[in-house]
This record gives structure tokens, C-alpha cells and sequence, in this order.
């Protein structure tokens, strides 16, 4: 295995890893919380709300923006 | 908005009580207390020495925002940061009254979703035809990201139950992913030659994705797709 096939092989793991969480978050919610959840979680205060946001924006200019 | 947004809000800009005079120093100490805060302070030097100045200069201001805010909380007592955390779910006059009311307020969603829906595929069609870093996107995606982080400083758009129990106390997991994936990406990123130039050997996930954004409709559907995310964050 190449170091780029490794490096792809680990962001695929994350992703597979964050797959199998929300499955399982969804089909045993008494026991895991799903992404949303948290989310809806972290954005209730507006640190939260005001960081995650500002996290999305940040996508968009790391892509797009100058 | 809702009346709960409105609460949020208004529970930190319109309280009762004289203006209170922030000093630069008051406010660095109440902010960085909050974690977030410095986040954000890191998140913008780093992106600003990988040569988006921009991104380090808007992130900066919203974390400058954000501690002098804490600031003036704390300094008029009012609970840091506090949200319309037990703000009820508002009730929908529209349910009640006449049956014309009822379905005239029930077009009203579907109109603002179709209005919604147009203006994202316009916007992502539109915008997606740019070039990449240039100063026509770059306006587009800046004025976007600054309207969608004051909608969320205004608060929730609904209340929604926390998390509580054993859910939350399993919310790690996803903290630990996020840490994993941010740890990878971060591995990748000092792998290369200059923190400028890409590795092909040990891409992050920007270098992975030039391909797909070199094209008209690749930019288009990630726009989609970052909108579509933009909206589920903002409606929370």
C-alpha cells in the first residue's frame, strides 16, 4: 500500500466510522445520539450555534473564497 | 424567526441596565475562557499562514465577536452565552380559525420553500460557474457565510429537547471522530512540501477534491451540498 493510498484508506476509515455511528445512533436512539443530535446539542447556547456556523462558512471559503 | 429566536437574542441585547463600557481587556479575558473562542482565534492564524488571509481575518473578527460579547454578558450578570434553551416550541396561531386562514398559513411554508429552492439552484448554478478563488465567489461565499452566522447569533429558529441521559453522555464518540478525521487531515496537510504546495503522496482532503471542483457542475453540486448543510445547521 502507497502512503497516498494509506492517507485515503484513513479518511475513508473516519467517514466509514462516522457511517456506523449514525446507523447505529438512529436504530438505538436510548443509547447514542444521532449527528443532528449533537449538533442541535452544541447550538444551544450561541457559542455553539455562532461556531458551527461560522465552521460551515469556513468550507465554503477554504474551497472557494481568495 | 420564531418568538424563541427572538428570546434568544433578546436576552442578551435588550436586557434592562445601563450600556456597559467593555475594555479591550475585559474582553479578552472573558472570552478566552470560552474554548471556542481560541478555536476560532487558531483556526484563523493557521488559515492565515497557508495563505487565505481572508478566512483568517473573518474568523478573527467573529471570535473578537464572540469574547466581547461574553464580556458584556458577564459584566451585567447575565448567564454567558445563555440560549433559548427552555424556550417552548411556539404554537402556530395558523392551526386555529377559519379554514381559509388555516390554508392560506399552510401555503405560506410551501411558498418560502419553493422561493428557497429556486434561489439555492440559482445561486449554486450561478456561483458554481466561477472560477475558484476568484473575487466573484469569493463575494458570493463571503456574504452567504456572514448572513448565515447573523441568523445564527440571532439564535434557534426552534426549540428542540437537549440531549440528556445516556445519549449525551456517548456524545464523545462523535467528538472523537471529529478529532481523528481533523487529526488525519492535520497529518496530511504539515506531510507536505509547503504548506501552500499539495502532496501527492499524502493528500488532504482539499487536494482530493480539486478534480471534482474543476468543473462547472462538480461546483455546482458541492455548493449544493453546502447550502443544503448550511440550511440543516441554520434551522436548528
Amino acid at each position: 500500500m502507497t502512503s497516498r493510498e494509506l492517507t485515503i484508506a484513513g479518511y475513508l476509515a473516519v467517514l466509514a466510522g462516522s457511517v456506523a455511528l449514525q446507523i447505529a445512533a438512529v436504530r438505538r436512539p436510548e443509547r447514542l445520539p444521532s449527528l443532528g443530535h449533537v449538533f442541535t446539542h452544541v447550538m444551544r447556547t450561541r457559542t455553539g450555534r455562532v461556531g458551527v456556523l461560522v465552521a460551515w462558512a469556513w468550507l465554503g471559503l477554504h474551497f472557494f473564497a481568495k | 424567526m420564531t418568538e424563541a429566536a427572538h428570546e434568544a437574542g433578546d436576552d442578551q441585547l435588550t436586557a434592562p441596565g445601563r450600556p456597559v463600557a467593555i475594555t479591550p481587556g475585559q474582553a479578552a479575558l472573558s472570552g478566552l475562557r470560552h474554548p471556542l473562542v481560541g478555536i476560532l482565534l487558531l483556526i484563523g492564524l493557521c488559515s492565515a499562514i497557508s495563505g487565505k488571509p481572508l478566512d483568517g481575518f473573518l474568523i478573527a473578527v467573529v471570535a473578537v465577536l464572540l469574547a466581547w460579547d461574553a464580556a458584556r454578558a458577564s459584566l451585567r450578570g447575565w448567564p454567558a452565552y445563555s440560549g433559548a434553551d427552555a424556550a417552548p416550541a411556539p404554537a402556530r396561531p395558523g392551526d386555529t380559525g377559519s379554514p381559509l386562514r388555516v390554508v392560506a398559513r399552510r401555503r405560506a411554508p410551501l411558498l418560502a420553500v419553493t422561493a428557497g429552492v429556486t434561489a439555492a439552484a440559482a445561486y449554486t448554478t450561478i456561483v458554481g460557474g466561477f472560477s475558484r478563488y476568484s473575487w466573484p465567489v469569493t463575494i458570493a461565499v463571503v456574504a452567504l457565510g456572514c448572513l448565515m452566522v447573523a441568523i445564527a447569533w440571532q439564535g434557534p429558529l426552534r426549540s428542540r429537547p437537549p440531549l440528556t441521559g445516556r445519549p449525551l453522555r456517548r456524545a464523545w464518540l462523535w467528538a472523537l471522530l471529529l478529532v481523528a478525521g481533523g487529526g488525519w487531515e492535520l497529518s496530511s496537510l504539515l506531510q507536505q512540501p509547503h504548506l501552500t504546495t499539495d502532496s501527492y503522496a499524502h493528500p488532504t482532503i482539499s487536494a482530493l477534491s480539486d478534480p471534482v471542483l474543476a468543473s462547472h457542475p462538480g461546483r455546482t453540486i458541492f455548493l449544493a451540498g453546502w447550502l443544503l448543510l448550511g440550511w440543516s445547521l441554520a434551522s436548528r
